[in-house]
């Protein structure tokens, strides 16, 4: 079994998850792609809107699509990720 | 006794590379910072600091070097606060303390950055007594060597072989390109410091300067790639 995912990783996960799917996607599908509780899922997503991280779609409330600053945030996650790796921590 | 070892017509070039030397390390403190504060990893807090001591040693240097070799009335004026004893000359005083500084940081820097990877209580360890009592040597070598210069070599090229250690050890399980870099840098380091123990030849101390340059170079080189991994392994995720 894999270890317990800290609140980054989590948001990272749910970030790439929409990304991967063409920058748009239904609640319930993130919510088993991201391996959430609905009450996990409903915190995080309130998170990630209110930081602008993502939005809702105009055209479909039941769709959350990526904000500009969630697809930076993925970036600089990867980058730090990527130092971690190089410095083996 | 001679304060620097650098030639006549190295002087200013050396300060140029320190200058660099800085700037690089400045670098890799910044993004540890900004990657501990994006994941709260103690061990990235803890790798900035290691960075960050190191270019505040530099900048030290930087800092004496440059009132060494530009600016003399200035040194007699800090001469004059830092002590008034007439027994004691001055001006060697604020040499002695630059260089002090310079010293003492620079291998703390490189135990912090030894300790690292080990990841044994990392958490703790700035509070344990095994740490006050490595500041406590530490402190005592970089006293000894304002006397015998290439202690400080020594003891460098020995936290620097730790360190050189520890990464191989990660190389081999990884085999990661960064990693070999990272390596690469650091076993030049360890060789310009071999290089600064004899630096009273001043053609072996220019060498050691260039190799460090070198290798301060190649950091560089890494900073770019894990900027531009980082971002190209993200959009070809996204296309998967």
């Amino acid at each position: 079994m894999g270890r317990k995912r800290n609140k980054v990783e989590i948001v990272y996960d749910i970030l790439r998850i929409i990304q991967k799917n063409g920058g748009e996607i239904k609640k319930t599908h993130l919510m088993y792609k991201a391996n959430l509780s609905h009450n996990q899922m409903k915190l995080y997503l309130n998170e990630l809107l209110k930081k602008q991280l993502i939005g809702n779609s105009p055209d479909n409330s039941n769709l959350i699509i990526i904000a500009p600053k969630g697809r930076d945030f993925c970036i600089k996650y990867a980058r730090v990720k990527e130092f971690e790796r190089t410095f083996g921590l | 006794m001679k304060i620097v070892f650098t030639p006549d017509w190295f002087l200013g070039h050396d300060v140029l590379i320190e200058v660099f030397s800085f700037v690089i390390l400045f670098l890799f403190f910044l993004f540890a910072i900004k990657g501990y504060n994006l994941s709260k990893k103690k061990n990235l807090f803890y790798l900035g600091l290691g960075f960050l001591l190191i270019a505040v040693a530099e900048l030290s240097t930087i800092l004496t070097k440059f009132v060494l070799y530009f600016d003399t009335s200035i040194v007699q004026e800090i001469g004059r606060i830092v002590i008034t004893q007439k027994i004691v000359k001055t001006v060697d005083i604020f040499y002695y303390l630059g260089f002090f500084f310079h010293k003492f940081l620079t291998l703390l820097g490189l135990y912090i950055i030894y300790k690292i990877p080990s990841k044994n209580k990392i958490k703790h360890f700035v509070t344990s007594s095994e740490f006050f009592l490595t500041v406590y040597l530490l402190l005592l070598v970089s006293f000894i060597c304002q006397s015998y210069y290439y202690f400080f070599h020594l003891t460098a090229l020995f936290l620097l072989c730790l360190i050189i250690y520890n990464y191989w050890s990660i190389y081999k399980k990884g085999k990661m390109i960064n990693t070999r870099i990272l390596l690469t840098a650091f076993v030049l380091l360890a060789v310009s410091q071999i290089l600064f123990i004899f630096s009273g030849l001043n053609l072996l101390y220019v060498t050691a300067q260039g190799i460090q340059l070198v290798s301060y170079i190649i950091l560089l080189i890494l900073i770019v790639r894990i900027l531009k991994n980082g971002k190209k392994k993200e959009q070809s995720r996204d296309s998967i």
